[in-house]
C-alpha cells in the first residue's frame, strides 16, 4: 500500500490552498493579470503600476472606512494567458481569498471568463483597457475606453485632415471587428463612399454587411501581401490606415510599412492598440509621424503628470519585486487607468464608509466620483464607463507622442452599433 | 503475497470512495467555515482537474498503449466542449447582454436569426450527441487517411498537430459564427439546473467521477483484452504484427477513434464546469500539456494519467498563486527531470525508489521484493519505440 | 533562377520602359536627415545670397505667423527656388526648428547645430540672420533638445509645406527629390501645376523622372474642360499603366456627364491598366512567395539538422531562435548605450533577498559603424545559441537519444523555462531592435516593390543553404556527422567519437536557428515568445521536405511559402489562406507519408 503513498502526496498537495490570517487593518486586493504566456507582454506592466498605486495609498496613510485605516493587501495571481484558469483564479480571488475588488484582464475574452463569476460571486472588477463595448455588467468598472473615446474621434481627425479613403486592418477578433464594423458606419454617416474604404467587406446573404476590414490572425508575422495591397489602394493619395492590429503582429506590420516606403506624410497609421509601452519594442525612428489615440499620453505636461511620472520612477528604482523590470520602462494609458481606477475604488470605498460591494457600486455609481488622474479629470459614470480627456497624438522619435489634439471630458458610451444603425437609416 | 495488481484496485476503490462520496458530502453536509468543509471552490477545481484525467487517460490510450503520440487530443476535447457549449447558449435565452433570443455574438455580427447549424443544438440529447459523434467523425476521416498511408512516429505527431492548428485557426475566426477568439462564455442553464448553484456544480462534479470511473473500466477492460495485446504490439513492434497478418490500421483508427470520443466527452463535462470555451484550448500546448500529465503520473498504466493531471494541474493552481513569476520554471523544470530520472513517472517511483534502496542494501536481498518489483516493470512497458 | 526569368518576362513586355529604381522612404528620409544637419552649417554659412535677407525675413514670418499668413507665404516662398528656403522648411516639419524665447520677449525660430558638446547641447543658429545666438556679454548660448519649444506644425500644415518644397525640388539636382516632387505635384488635382510641370519636362533629362511628369501632366489634364485633352490625357495614362489613376479613370468611365468617347477611352484605359495590376501583382506574390520560403526555409534549416538527421524533437528550436534575435538586442545595445539587467527572486538568504545583476558598458558608436552592428550580430547569434545548444546538448537530450518521443517533453520543459528566463532578463514586453539603414528601403522595378530585407532573407537563405551543404558535403566533420546520423552503433564501431559528433551536429543545428533569430529581428517583434510563432511552420516545413534531407527543406519552404502568398492573393484573407495550405499539407503527406524526399533504408523498425 504505501507504494502509492507518494503518488497520494502529489495529489493533496493541491488541497493546501494558503489561507493566511489576516491582520485587523488591512484589506485584501486581487491583482489579475497574465504574466506568463502570450499575453504577459502587455499585462506585466499593469500589475507593475497596480502594486505601485497600493504602496503610494499605503504610504500615504491607506484607505479611511469609518474612524479606521486599512493597508491594502495585493493578493496577485497568474492567469497566464489561459481563460479557463483565469475564471479560476477569479473564483479562488473572491471565494478563497475573498478580496474586497480585483483589478485585472487585458483581453475580452479574458473579461468575458471571469464575468459569470463576478456576477455569481457578487464580486468587483475594474477593467482598465481600450475595448469594443457592447456589454455592460453590474460587478465590472470600465475604466477603458469605449469605442467612442477612441476610435471615433481619431476618424474626426483625420477627416479634418482631409483623408479620403480608409484602409481597416486588424487581428481577426471580437474587438478589432466590432470597431471596424462601427467605424465602417461612422465613415459612410460622414459621406466617405464605400470604394474608399479598403480591406474588404462581408455580408451577409441578405446583402447586409456584417464586417468591414482585412483581418490576420493572432500572431500574424508576415504582410507583404497585406501592405502592397495598401500601397495600391494608397497610390491614388489622401489615404490613411485604421490599424487595430493587437500585440505582437504590429512589430512585423510597421517593418513591412517602413520596408515599403508609406510614409506618413503619405498614409498615415492610426493604431489603437499601440501606446507607449508598445512603442518601447517598435521601430519608431521610422514611424515619425503615425498617429495614435488614447485617454493618456506619456508627454502630457499637466502637473498630475509630472508629479505621477516621478514618484513611479523612483518607486521603480527602489523595487525588489521579482519580475518587476526597471530598464526602459514607461507609461501608458493602460497603466494610468488601472492607476486610477484604484483611486476611483479608493475615494468610492470611503465614501461608503464600507468595503461591501453593493454600497462601493452605489457610490460608484453616482457619477459623482471623480479623480484627478495624471491623464486630466476622470469620472466614472452610472452606465459603469468613464468621462475622461480624449488625446490624439503622433508618434515621434522617441517613441513618445506629440498631442496634437485634445478632446475635453468625452462621455463614454458602450453602446454604439443600435444608434448608428438607426442614423443610417434615417439617413 | 498479493498479486500488484491488487494494489492499482485497491488504490483506485479507495480513490473513488474518497471522490465520489466524501468529497461532496463534506462539501454539501458541512458547514461553511468547519474545518471538515469541502469549499465550492475546491469542488469546482476537482470537477475541473478530473475531466484533465479523462483526456489524459485518453492520451494514454494512444501514446502508452498503442504508441501513437497524438498532439490533437486537445482538439477532440475542444469539439466536444463547442458542442456542449453550444446547446449552454441557448439555454441563456433571452438573458444575454442584448435581450434577443439568440447567443448576444450573433446579435453582435449583425443576426436577427438562429443560422440554421444552430437551430437543433436547444435539445440538450442532440449536444450530448454530437459532443460524441463529432469528435468521433472527424477522427475517423483523419485516422482513415493517416492510418491507410501508414503515417506513424514522429510524423503522426507532427501531423495531428498540423490538423489542431488548421482547427484552431478556424474557430479563431468569427465567420465561423463559433464566438470566435470570445467563444463561448456567461452560461446560466443546463437541462434545467441552473448552473449558477453550488448543487449543480456538485452534480457536475459527481458526473465528473462517474465518466471517469467508466472510462477507467472501459480502458482496463479493454487492454486486458486479447484487443489490449495486440494494441502493445502494434506499440512495440508494429511491423511484426502487420506480418503476423493483422491489420493493424483497423486497430489503430477504432483506438484514435475512441480516444477522441473519450476527449470530446471530457471536454463536453468541461465547459459547463469552467464556464468558458474558446479556440485557445484548441492550440497545440494543450495537448502538450496532456501528454506531460501521461508523462508525469506514468505511462502504459491506467492510473498513472489521472495522478498526473491531478498533480501537474494541482501544482499550477498552487503556484500560480504562490510564485506567480516563477511558477513556469518549476513547472518546466519538473517535466525535464521527470522525462530524465523518473521515465516510469510518479506510478513507477516505488519501484524505482526500491531497486535505489537496494542497491545500497546489496547484501541481503529481498528475494520476493525483487520479483515483486520485476512484475511490475513487466506491467509497466518503458521501452516505447 | 526565379528572379532572373521575372526579370526577362518583365523586360518581354510591351511597352518596355528602361529600369528604374526608386530609393524611397527610409533610405531617403534617413538621406534627409543627413542633408539637413548639412543644411543647418549651411544655414549659418550661407548669407551672403543676394536675395537671401528678405527670404530669412519671410521664412521667419511663416515660422512665426497665423495660418491665413502663411499659405500665401509659402506660395511666395515656393517661388523663390531659394535652397535655403525648402532645407528650412523641412527641418520646420520634421521638429528641428525651436522658438528662443528673446529677452526682449519677442521669439525667435532658431535651429541648432548638429554636433553636439559633452552635456548633450548645441550652438543655435538663428534664421533671421544665420548667426549664432549670443547671450548679452557675447557667449555663444547652448541648448539641449528640450530646453527649447519645437515650433508646431500640423498634418494640415505639413502637407502645404510639403507642396512648396515640392515645388521647389523640381529644380533639386538629386533625381529621387526630383521624381517625388513631380508625384506629389502630380496627386495634387491643381491645373495649376500643368504648365510647371510642362517647363519643367523641356530641362529634365534623366527618363525616370520624364515619365513621372508625362503621368503627372496627364493625370492633371483629366481635370480639363475640354474633352479633346481630356482623351490624349487618358490616352498617355494608359500607356503608362498609371496605377494610382485608375479609380480616377473608373469615376470618369461611369459617370453620366462624360462624353462617349471618352469613355471609351477610359474605359480602355481602366482595362489595360487592371491587366497591368495583375501581372505586377502576379509577379509581387512570387517575389513575397519566395522571400516568405526564404524565412521559412532560414527558421526551419537548423530544425532539418536536429530533428532531421538527429531525431530530436527540439521544442526548444523556437527558444534558440529566440536566443539569436535577444542577441542581437544585446549586441545592439552595446554598440549604443549599453546593456544591463538586475532579476530578482522571491527568496532570501540571510536576510538579503537573492538576485543578481549585469551591467555592460556600450560603445556608443554612431554613423556607419553603429549601422555595421548586425554584421557583428551573425556570428555573435551562431555563437551564442550554438552555445546553448550544446549546453542543452550535454545536460539533456544525449539521455534521450534512444526515446525520441520523449525528448519533445523534456524540450517543451526547457522551452518554458527558457521563455520564463527571457522575461525575467529582458522584461516580459518585447524589445527594440532597430534596423540598419541598409537594411531599410525597397527599390521598385516595373511597379513591383523588392523589399532590401527581403532580398537580403533570399541571399542569406542562400548563403546559409550553401554553407551547410558544404560542411556536411565536403568537410570530414559532414562525412562523420552523416555517419553518425546513418548508423550511431556502427559508426562508434568504426572509431567515431559519437557523443562529441552528436554534441557538435546539435550546436550547429542550433547555431543555424540562431542566425535565423538574428534574421527575424529585423522583419518582426523580439520578445520572449518569439519562437513559438515559428515553432508549428518549422516543423511542417522539415515534415513535409522529408526528414533527413537538406534539399527536401528547401524545396518545401518554397513551396509553402508560395502557396500561402498565392493564396493569400487570391483568397483575400490570410487567415483561410493559412488553413488551406494546413489542410493540403495533411493530404500532401497522405500522398506522400515520407514527404517530398524520403529516405530509404532497408531498416524496418
Amino acid at each position: 500500500m504505501n507504494k502509492y503513498l507518494h503518488s497520494l502526496m502529489g495529489l493533496t498537495a493541491g488541497l493546501s490552498l494558503t489561507s493566511s490570517v489576516l491582520a485587523d487593518d488591512t484589506v485584501k486586493v486581487g491583482v489579475l493579470h497574465s504574466l506568463s504566456g502570450t499575453m504577459a507582454i502587455s499585462e506585466t506592466s499593469l500589475r507593475d503600476v497596480l502594486l505601485y498605486a497600493f504602496d503610494e495609498i499605503n504610504t500615504a496613510g491607506g484607505i479611511k472606512v469609518g474612524d479606521k485605516s486599512y493597508k491594502i493587501e495585493p493578493v496577485v495571481v497568474d492567469g497566464a494567458s489561459n481563460w479557463p484558469l483565469f475564471a479560476e483564479k477569479a473564483k479562488q480571488l473572491l471565494e478563497e481569498d475573498k478580496v474586497a475588488v480585483t483589478f485585472g484582464c487585458w483581453t475580452s475574452v479574458s473579461r468575458k471568463s471571469v464575468l459569470p463569476v463576478y456576477e455569481k460571486d457578487n464580486g468587483l472588477l475594474f477593467y482598465p483597457v481600450q475595448y469594443e463595448g457592447e456589454e455592460l455588467s453590474k460587478n465590472i468598472f470600465y475604466t477603458a475606453e469605449a469605442v467612442n473615446q477612441q476610435a471615433t474621434p481619431a476618424v474626426d481627425y483625420l477627416l479634418a485632415q482631409g483623408k479620403k479613403k480608409f484602409y481597416l486592418i486588424g487581428t481577426d477578433y471580437v474587438y478589432p471587428q466590432t470597431t471596424d464594423l462601427i467605424l465602417y458606419k461612422y465613415l459612410l454617416l460622414h459621406g466617405i463612399t464605400i470604394e474608399n474604404i479598403g480591406g474588404g467587406l462581408r455580408k451577409d446573404a441578405d446583402g447586409k454587411v456584417i464586417s468591414a476590414g482585412k483581418y490576420v490572425p493572432f500572431g500574424h508575422t508576415d504582410f507583404q501581401q497585406i501592405v502592397a495591397e495598401i500601397k495600391q489602394f494608397a497610390a491614388s493619395g489622401d489615404a490613411c490606415v485604421i490599424n487595430t492590429i493587437n500585440g505582437d503582429s504590429n512589430v512585423p506590420f510597421f517593418k513591412e510599412i517602413v520596408a515599403a516606403g508609406l510614409t506618413p506624410s503619405d498614409c498615415p497609421v492610426v493604431s489603437f492598440s499601440l501606446a507607449e509601452d508598445e512603442l518601447r519594442s517598435m521601430p519608431t525612428k521610422d514611424m515619425v509621424g503615425e498617429l495614435g489615440c488614447w485617454t493618456y499620453f506619456m508627454s502630457l505636461t499637466t502637473p498630475e503628470n509630472t508629479a505621477f511620472m516621478k514618484s513611479w520612477f523612483d518607486w521603480l528604482g527602489t523595487q525588489t519585486h521579482p519580475g518587476v523590470i526597471k530598464e526602459k520602462r514607461a507609461v501608458d494609458s493602460p497603466m494610468v487607468l488601472s492607476y486610477d481606477g484604484v483611486y476611483l475604488w479608493k475615494q468610492a470605498v470611503e465614501k461608503a464608509g464600507s468595503f461591501d460591494v453593493d454600497k462601493v457600486r452605489a457610490a460608484l455609481e453616482t457619477g459623482t466620483d471623480s479623480f484627478a488622474g495624471p491623464g486630466g479629470k476622470i469620472t466614472m459614470q452610472a452606465n459603469h464607463h468613464a468621462t475622461k480627456n480624449v488625446y490624439i497624438g503622433e508618434t515621434k522619435a522617441n517613441g513618445q507622442f506629440k498631442i496634437v489634439q485634445t478632446f475635453d471630458q468625452v462621455y463614454g458610451e458602450p453602446f454604439m452599433l443600435k444608434g448608428l444603425d438607426a442614423k443610417l437609416g434615417a439617413k | 503475497m498479493h498479486k500488484p495488481t491488487n494494489y492499482e484496485l485497491w488504490f483506485v476503490a479507495v480513490a473513488a470512495l474518497f471522490l465520489l462520496f466524501i468529497l461532496p458530502g463534506l462539501n454539501a453536509f458541512t458547514a461553511p467555515g468547519s474545518v471538515l468543509h469541502v469549499s465550492d471552490f475546491t469542488i469546482n477545481l476537482y470537477g475541473k482537474y478530473l475531466c484533465y484525467g479523462i483526456v489524459a487517460i485518453s492520451v494514454d490510450l494512444l501514446w502508452g498503449y498503442t504508441g501513437l503520440l497524438s498532439l490533437g487530443q486537445c482538439l477532440f476535447f475542444a469539439l466536444g466542449g463547442y458542442m456542449m457549449g453550444m446547446y449552454l447558449m441557448r439555454m441563456i435565452g433571452d438573458l444575454g447582454q442584448y435581450h434577443q433570443p439568440i447567443p448576444d455574438f450573433l446579435v453582435f455580427l449583425g443576426w436577427s436569426k438562429l443560422p440554421a447549424f444552430w437551430q437543433p443544438f436547444s435539445s440538450f440529447k442532440f449536444a450530448t450527441m454530437m459532443a460524441i459523434l463529432l469528435p468521433a467523425v472527424v477522427a475517423l476521416g483523419f485516422g482513415f487517411l493517416a492510418f491507410r498511408s501508414r503515417i506513424k512516429g514522429v510524423y503522426f505527431s507532427i501531423l495531428t498537430q498540423a490538423l489542431t492548428y488548421a482547427g484552431c485557426l478556424l474557430f479563431f475566426r468569427n465567420d465561423m459564427l463559433m464566438g470566435g477568439n470570445n467563444g463561448f462564455t456567461d452560461f446560466k442553464f443546463i437541462a434545467g439546473h441552473d448552473l449558477r448553484l453550488p448543487a449543480t456544480q456538485r452534480e457536475l462534479y459527481i458526473c465528473s467521477v462517474l465518466l471517469l470511473l467508466a472510462t477507467y473500466g472501459l480502458c482496463k477492460w479493454l487492454t486486458n483484452s486479447k484487443f489490449g495485446k495486440v494494441q502493445c504490439a502494434i506499440r512495440d513492434s508494429e511491423n511484426r504484427v502487420l506480418f503476423s497478418g493483422y491489420a493493424t490500421a483497423h486497430f489503430k483508427l477504432f483506438v484514435f477513434v475512441l480516444a477522441a470520443i473519450i476527449a470530446g466527452l471530457a471536454g463536453a463535462l468541461y465547459v459547463p464546469q469552467v464556464g468558458i470555451i474558446n479556440p485557445s484550448e484548441m492550440a497545440t500546448d494543450k495537448s502538450l500539456e496532456a501528454i506531460v500529465w501521461v508523462s508525469v503520473g506514468g505511462r502504459g498504466t491506467l492510473i498513472g494519467p489521472v495522478i498526473g493531471a491531478f498533480a501537474v494541474n494541482a501544482m499550477k493552481s498552487w503556484a500560480t498563486r504562490a510564485y506567480p513569476d516563477l511558477w513556469l520554471m518549476f513547472l518546466g523544470l519538473t517535466f525535464i527531470l521527470v522525462t530524465l530520472f523518473m521515465p516510469k513517472g510518479i506510478v513507477g517511483l516505488p519501484a524505482q525508489i526500491g531497486a535505489l534502496r537496494r542497491r545500497f542494501q546489496q547484501p541481503k536481498t529481498d528475494a520476493s521484493e525483487v520479483a515483486n518489483s520485476k512484475r511490475v516493470e513487466e506491467q509497466i512497458k518503458p521501452n516505447l519505440k | 533562377m526565379l528572379i532572373v526569368s521575372c526579370l526577362t518576362c518583365l523586360g518581354a513586355e510591351p511597352g518596355l520602359r528602361p529600369f528604374y529604381n526608386r530609393m524611397k522612404s527610409l533610405r531617403k528620409y534617413l538621406a534627409i536627415l543627413t542633408w539637413c544637419a548639412a543644411a543647418g552649417l549651411a544655414l549659418a554659412a550661407d548669407s551672403g545670397g543676394p536675395d537671401s535677407p528678405a527670404i530669412r525675413k519671410e521664412l521667419v514670418q511663416v515660422i512665426l505667423g497665423i495660418d491665413g499668413d502663411r499659405q500665401t507665404l509659402l506660395n511666395d516662398l515656393s517661388e523663390t527656388g531659394s535652397k535655403l528656403v525648402g532645407d528650412t522648411l523641412l527641418a520646420w516639419t520634421r521638429g528641428s526648428i525651436y522658438l528662443y524665447p528673446s529677452p526682449d520677449g519677442t521669439k525667435q525660430p532658431v535651429l541648432l547645430e548638429d554636433a553636439q558638446d559633452a552635456t548633450g547641447k548645441a550652438r543655435a543658429i538663428r534664421l533671421s540672420d544665420g548667426e549664432f545666438l549670443k547671450d548679452a556679454a557675447g557667449k555663444e548660448l547652448r541648448f539641449g533638445d528640450n530646453d527649447l519649444i519645437a515650433a508646431d506644425t500640423d498634418m494640415r500644415l505639413r502637407s502645404a509645406i510639403r507642396q512648396t518644397v515640392d515645388t521647389l525640388a523640381l529644380a533639386s539636382p538629386d533625381k529621387d527629390a526630383r521624381f517625388s516632387a513631380v508625384t506629389k505635384l502630380g496627386n495634387s488635382q491643381k491645373s495649376m501645376y500643368v504648365p510647371i510641370l510642362q517647363a519643367r519636362l523641356t530641362k529634365e533629362t534623366d527618363s525616370t523622372v520624364k515619365r513621372a511628369i508625362l503621368e503627372g501632366i496627364a493625370s492633371l489634364q483629366i481635370g480639363d474642360r475640354d474633352p479633346q485633352v481630356q482623351i490624349a490625357a487618358v490616352g498617355h495614362l494608359a500607356a503608362l499603366h498609371s496605377i494610382g489613376n485608375l479609380e480616377t479613370l473608373q469615376k470618369l468611365a461611369a459617370s453620366p456627364k462624360t462624353d462617349p468617347q471618352l469613355i471609351k477611352a477610359a474605359n480602355a484605359a481602366v482595362g489595360s491598366i487592371q491587366s497591368h495590376i495583375w501581372w505586377v501583382n502576379f509577379f509581387g506574390t512570387i517575389f513575397r512567395g519566395i522571400s516568405l520560403g526564404s524565412i521559412l526555409l532560414v527558421v526551419a534549416l537548423g530544425l532539418a539538422i536536429t530533428f532531421g538527421l538527429m531525431g530530436v524533437i527540439n521544442m526548444a528550436h523556437g527558444e534558440m531562435i529566440a536566443i539569436g534575435a535577444y542577441t542581437s538586442y544585446v549586441v545592439q545595445n552595446l554598440f549604443g548605450t549599453g546593456f544591463a539587467f538586475a532579476i530578482n527572486l522571491p527568496f532570501s538568504f540571510m536576510g538579503k533577498q537573492l538576485g543578481f545583476s549585469l551591467s555592460l558598458p556600450g560603445l556608443n558608436a554612431t554613423g556607419w559603424f553603429y549601422q555595421s552592428y548586425f554584421l557583428f550580430v551573425l556570428p555573435l547569434s551562431f555563437l551564442a545559441a550554438a552555445l546553448a545548444g550544446l549546453v542543452l546538448e550535454r545536460a539533456v537530450i544525449q539521455f534521450l537519444y534512444r526515446r525520441p518521443l520523449e525528448s519533445l517533453l523534456a524540450t517543451w520543459g526547457v522551452s518554458l523555462v527558457m521563455q520564463q528566463l527571457f522575461r525575467m532578463v529582458f522584461g516580459a514586453n518585447n524589445v527594440q531592435v532597430n534596423s540598419p539603414t541598409w537594411l531599410l528601403g525597397h527599390c521598385t522595378l516595373n511597379d513591383v516593390s523588392f523589399g532590401y530585407n527581403r532580398l537580403f532573407v533570399i541571399g542569406f537563405a542562400i548563403m546559409i543553404v550553401l554553407g551547410t551543404w558544404l560542411l556536411l558535403a565536403k568537410t570530414p566533420l559532414g562525412l562523420l556527422i552523416r555517419a553518425v546520423m546513418q548508423n550511431r552503433s556502427m559508426a562508434s564501431c568504426m572509431g567515431v567519437r559519437t557523443t562529441r559528433v552528436n554534441m557538435l551536429t546539435f550546436a550547429f543545428g542550433s547555431g543555424l536557428a540562431g542566425l535565423a533569430g538574428a534574421f527575424l529581428s529585423q522583419i518582426g517583434n523580439v520578445g520572449p515568445s518569439l519562437g513559438q510563432s515559428y515553432i508549428v511552420d518549422s516543423f511542417m516545413t522539415v515534415v513535409v521536405g522529408g526528414v533527413g534531407s537538406i534539399i527536401g527543406t528547401v524545396y518545401s519552404a518554397l513551396g509553402i511559402g508560395t502557396a500561402d502568398q498565392v493564396l493569400q492573393q487570391l483568397l483575400g484573407s490570410p487567415v483561410l489562406g493559412k488553413i488551406i495550405v494546413l489542410t493540403c499539407i495533411i493530404l500532401f503527406l497522405q500522398w506522400k507519408p515520407g514527404g517530398l524526399f524520403a529516405i530509404r533504408g532497408r531498416s524496418l523498425d
